[in-house]
């Protein structure tokens, strides 16, 4: 390898400056002033005085907060699993080498390219009690019930886990996609020389090369799904009651309806602590070599 | 030639700041330029846009620019931009959000610059001139109260014999008199919906305060601007959540969608909410009757708030502008008959006994209402509070909790809310 002079080194800073420059005033400065802020009273207006810890023990006697955060976790628990299994049974159906691979792969994708507002709009509209698709649909095939889809707590959970499945697992899916089209041939082709069937080489061969795309997308979608919001702002806006209401929905309401900046920042630490934690040990049992890939 | 392009780099990175900055204080012609925002998403909007062009046509010196603000974050965005001092020039809020706003610093005083553009405070009813202040200091002028009332489709009450001879609908001034109502409309209309309203939501919190109220309740808290002691009576509280839960499942249908819409395409009896509604219903070419919710109870009360227009603080604003914004405020006062167009009624008494406001339909006949409407308490915590109670009513119209275990909660969530 050629020995880089400092002119070398130097080359690429240009290019990353502009990045650099907007990372650390629109990423890393709001980090730090929000942990600023979170150790103030501290007004949507103005910061006002110092309480230290105040904010945090507020935050941890607060029945809303400990709702809201058993609402995330509900929600995390249903979607990660669902979200990762359904995207790799999608990602094998795909993959298979059929006239309908294009379509495949087009259907399960383009829900994500569609902002979160409208699928949430098509969602409510197709919710509807007495006029929406999704009754008339089961009432034609022969259910003698009006379910009211957002109004019934276990209910509006099913709608927008629902929901959010149609509308992200094409990305995990994609990233299973790429990961089996990156599994050698040869491999395959070794299996049946040795005479294996294909469901043995489901088991020993796909599945083990997909672990590690697997592990990633885990990680992602658990931090992903603790961070769910806007379609629940949108669809049931943490109704019926606050049975729907989210660790991010509480924080919102705090900082920029009641005004709260610091509140809702002691909040936002709390919940990012909480990722920290979980993400350090998922990166501690993925893999020998304690790493993701 | 090399340099060009870092020429069109700052060029565009110029006009991206440019389009931070704020707009102009003044017109291209030289005429004062205000900034007036709504957030009128009902069918109030182009009521308030004939008022304005009217002014900006009557006088050479001031334009009004009217900016429709999205209603769901029209609060945040008022504190945000007055917070960076980008704010508009008028405003309008809500009474009830007053306090709110005071309490951040945001509102100025109206009281001596309203007076020096000819606007007299003793022309409002006193619970309306009262619900603009705060702290002994009077921080909006209100343009209407605009009360929870109950609208009637007179073709289906004709249909289903509901009318008296002078095509009105009668319904007693008794407990059961609403429900009796609109039982016999099930009773001879099967197949329509006797009464619309969403289950939970804001809709339902402003039948039961109307019902509370009547039934003599107390208010929720004490007028204590930052601590609130919670003064809801808890047994009336249980009592009107029973009655109006009553209706639910029976000649209301759980979880309507859209019940404007039901009561719009004509599928409805009857219907509740604030009496914007009339100007819509008028354009949609509905034939319907407008009127109080009748008194059921002992106490005449209804539920409501007024429209008021607030002036926000600004760094620097030369007297000059601030009389403008006086003498814009004062005319938009004055054009309350037309205001009332839309459904409200007017705020000032001599507007509301003016012909122009007595002449038009339905109004006169609910504009009594406005003298009974129960404002909320000056409290900051009033905003986040309504949400409260919205939610618990919620719980008990949707069967999940009964009436005595709902508004335990309701007394819970007011606990914690004004905890903090």
């Amino acid at each position: 390898m050629k020995k880089l002079t400092w002119k070398d080194d130097l080359r690429p800073v240009p290019f990353l400056l502009a990045f650099f420059v907007a990372y650390v005033l629109f990423t890393i400065y709001p980090i730090f002033k929000g942990m600023q802020m979170s150790f103030f009273n501290w007004t949507l207006i103005e910061q006002q005085e110092f309480i230290g810890m105040t904010h945090y023990i507020n935050v941890l006697s607060d029945p809303n907060f400990w709702e809201a955060f058993g609402n995330t976790s509900l929600f995390v628990l249903l979607s990660t699993p669902t979200m990762v299994i359904l995207a790799l049974g999608l990602a094998l159906m795909a993959n298979l080498n059929t006239r309908l691979q294009t379509f495949f792969r087009g259907s399960f994708f383009i829900p994500s390219i569609l902002s979160v507002s409208v699928i949430s709009f098509v969602a409510i509209f197709m919710l509807q009690p007495y006029t929406g698709v999704v009754n008339n649909l089961l009432q034609a095939v022969g259910l003698d019930a009006e379910p009211f889809w957002l109004a019934t707590p276990s209910l509006a959970w099913v709608s927008i886990i629902a929901v959010t499945l149609w509308w992200t697992v094409g990305f995990n899916m994609i990233l299973f996609l790429t990961a089996l089209q990156g599994i050698p041939e040869e491999l395959y082709e070794a299996a049946e020389v040795d005479g294996a069937t294909r469901q043995q080489m489901f088991w020993q061969i796909t599945l083990p090369q997909l672990l590690p795309i697997g592990r990633l997308i885990l990680l992602l979608q658990v931090l992903a799904s603790f961070k769910v919001f806007a379609q629940i702002l949108l669809i049931t806006d943490g109704g019926p009651g606050t049975t729907t209401r989210p660790i991010i929905l509480y924080i919102y309401e705090m900082g920029f309806q009641r005004y709260d900046l610091g509140y809702a920042a002691a909040m936002s630490y709390l919940l990012f602590m909480v990722l920290l934690v979980l993400s350090v040990i998922q990166l501690r049992l993925g893999g020998k070599e304690g790493r993701m890939l | 030639m090399k340099h060009s392009k870092y020429w069109i780099v700052a060029a565009c990175a110029v006009a991206l700041l440019s389009g931070c900055t704020r707009s102009a204080d003044t017109m291209a012609d030289g005429r004062i330029k205000l900034d007036y925002w709504v957030f009128l998403s009902g069918g109030d909007l182009s009521y308030m846009e004939a008022i304005v062009d009217e002014y900006n046509s009557s006088q050479d010196e001031v334009y009004v620019d009217i900016i429709l603000q999205d209603w769901d974050d029209y609060y945040t965005k008022i504190v945000t931009s007055v917070a960076a001092d980008r704010g508009p020039d008028i405003g309008i809020s809500h009474a009830a959000s007053l306090p709110q706003l005071m309490n951040q610093g945001l509102l100025q005083p109206v009281e001596e610059m309203m007076t020096g553009a000819g606007l007299d405070f003793n022309r409002f009813p006193e619970n309306i001139r009262d619900a603009v202040e705060v702290e002994d200091e009077l921080y909006a002028v209100p343009i209407d109260t605009h009360p929870f009332i109950l609208y009637i489709n007179t073709d289906l009450a004709e249909e289903a014999g509901l009318l008296n001879e002078q095509g009105l609908p009668e319904i007693e001034s008794t407990p059961t008199g609403l429900s009796d109502y609109f039982a016999a409309a099930k009773e001879a209309l099967p197949d329509k919906t006797p009464l619309a309203i969403s289950t939970g939501g804001v809709d339902t919190y402003r039948w039961w305060w109307t019902v509370y109220f009547q039934m003599g309740g107390t208010p929720i808290f004490s007028d204590d601007l930052r601590e609130p002691e919670i003064t809801l009576d808890r047994d009336i509280a249980i009592q009107a959540a029973e009655y109006i839960h009553n209706f639910f499942g029976d000649v209301i249908p759980m979880h309507i969608g859209d019940f404007y819409e039901t009561f719009q395409a004509g599928n409805a009896v009857g219907m509740m909410t604030g009496v914007w509604a009339t100007g819509i219903w008028e354009a949609a070419d509905l034939n319907f009757t407008a009127m109080p919710i009748p008194q059921s109870f002992d106490v005449e009360a209804a539920q409501g708030d007024a429209h008021t227009l607030i002036v926000p603080i600004k760094e620097e604003q030369s007297s000059e502008r601030k009389q403008a914004i006086a003498e814009f405020i004062s005319f938009v006062s004055d054009e309350g008959a037309e205001w009332a167009k839309a459904g409200h009624i007017p705020a000032r008494t001599d507007v509301v006994e003016s012909s122009e406001f007595q002449d038009q339909p339905f109004r006169a006949d609910y504009a009594e209402v406005a003298s009974k409407v129960v404002f909320t308490n000056k409290t900051i915590y009033q905003n986040p509070a309504e949400t409260d109670m919205i939610r618990a009513l919620d719980e008990i119209m949707s069967n999940r909790l009964t009436p005595e275990a709902g508004i335990d909660q309701m007394l819970k969530a007011l606990a914690v809310t004004t905890r903090q």
